[in-house]
């Protein structure tokens, strides 16, 4: 006997309703497509072919995921995607854009570590320690906020870290095009723009500093608010 | 068949006219209709379900949980009063529409 409740849980494993919710939606549809199994069955089709007829009844099922979401919850797929990935990433990166220029006037400066390169040469790095330090906080309101709003895990990360996607993407496309309006850079713009273009080793550190660095701590808030909320439902959740 | 486009209009007034008969779970609903309509209105489970929760979210219809004869679970959708109340101005409607359809294409029954 075919485990239809299962097929089903797999392919709408995604459905982001709470979980007694979600259990009534499987197992309605799982009824639904064993009833039509039996009956294919019962007119006499083979059992592959019953199970491909069944299973034809739905062409998409991320779509159907989010059709019934939609329905359940009367919010668009297009809204719950803004709710849940777009607001709490322009948030993430919002707040930790904001802190550098907030610590920095706090007194709190960037240190400067200086390490040894090829041919004997010396690089200066800026690290923002305590700004590095709050970043596991800023990457938990991001989690949080994906999680409130019923963001499935990948929503939930990519919120929390997008920062350090935000800063990958500027560092491996903008600079480079900014080539042309070197002389309208400022100084330490145009430091970091010559450390990437020029330096193999200066690249690497700047991508430690700026995207592997912050995204590790940013990651790290994302995995504590994620095993903190492990024990609630979103509905849980939403009620805070 | 008829085009989704023209279906997906039709569906909540398919769906309120059969739920008039008496309550039926989404496996039933669908299998009637294709029957009452003679195959022209087939809801696979991608249509039917997003529909009726939507119309159980507006409040038309009721759905509730029963077990059948052999043991089965089944969720049951009933028309509520204002389903009821719905379905008479919806067929006024779509009766308008089909006279007016009639008139402008010169369709008429064989």
């Amino acid at each position: 006997m075919l485990d239809w409740e299962g097929l089903i849980r797999r392919r709408l494993a995604g459905l982001r309703l709470d979980a007694a919710e979600k259990g009534e939606v499987q197992e309605e549809l799982a009824a639904h497509l064993e009833e039509t199994y039996d009956r294919l069955r019962g007119e006499g089709l083979s059992a592959k072919d019953a199970v491909r007829d069944t299973l034809s009844q739905v062409k998409d099922w991320k779509y159907l995921r989010e059709e019934i979401c939609f329905a359940r919850t009367k919010e668009k797929p297009v809204t719950l995607r803004t709710k849940r990935l777009w607001l709490p990433s322009l948030v993430t990166l919002l707040v930790s854009m904001v802190m550098l220029p907030i610590l920095e006037s706090l007194g709190l400066k960037a240190q400067f570590l200086f390490l040894k390169g090829p041919h004997d040469r010396s690089y200066v790095f800026t690290v923002y320690t305590v700004w590095l330090m709050m970043l596991p906080f800023v990457g938990a309101l991001g989690a949080y906020l994906s999680r409130r709003a019923g963001g499935a895990h990948s929503a939930v990360i990519i919120s929390g870290i997008f920062p350090a996607l935000a800063f990958f993407i500027a560092l491996l496309f903008v600079l480079p095009f900014m080539g042309f309006l070197e002389h309208g850079l400022e100084a330490n713009a145009r430091s970091v723009f010559e450390t990437l273009t020029n330096e193999p080793f200066g690249r690497i550190g700047v991508m430690t500093g700026w995207v592997l660095a912050p995204g590790a701590c940013l990651f790290i808030g994302v995995l504590v608010c994620l095993l903190i909320l492990r024990q609630l439902t979103p509905r849980d959740i939403a009620g805070r | 068949m008829i085009g989704s486009g023209i279906k997906r209009g039709t569906a909540e007034l398919a769906v309120l006219s059969v739920l008039q008969d008496g309550p039926l779970h989404g496996y039933e609903l669908a299998r009637r209709i294709e029957q009452q309509s003679n195959g022209a209105l087939c809801f696979t489970l991608a249509a039917l379900y997003p529909m009726l929760y939507r119309m159980e979210q507006q409040r038309l219809i009721r759905g509730s949980w029963e077990t059948s004869a052999n043991g089965r679970r089944r969720r049951c959708y009933r028309l509520t009063p204002a389903g009821k109340k719905r379905l008479s101005p919806l067929r006024r409607e779509w009766a308008e529409l089909f006279r007016a359809l009639r008139r402008l294409t010169k369709v008429e029954h064989a």
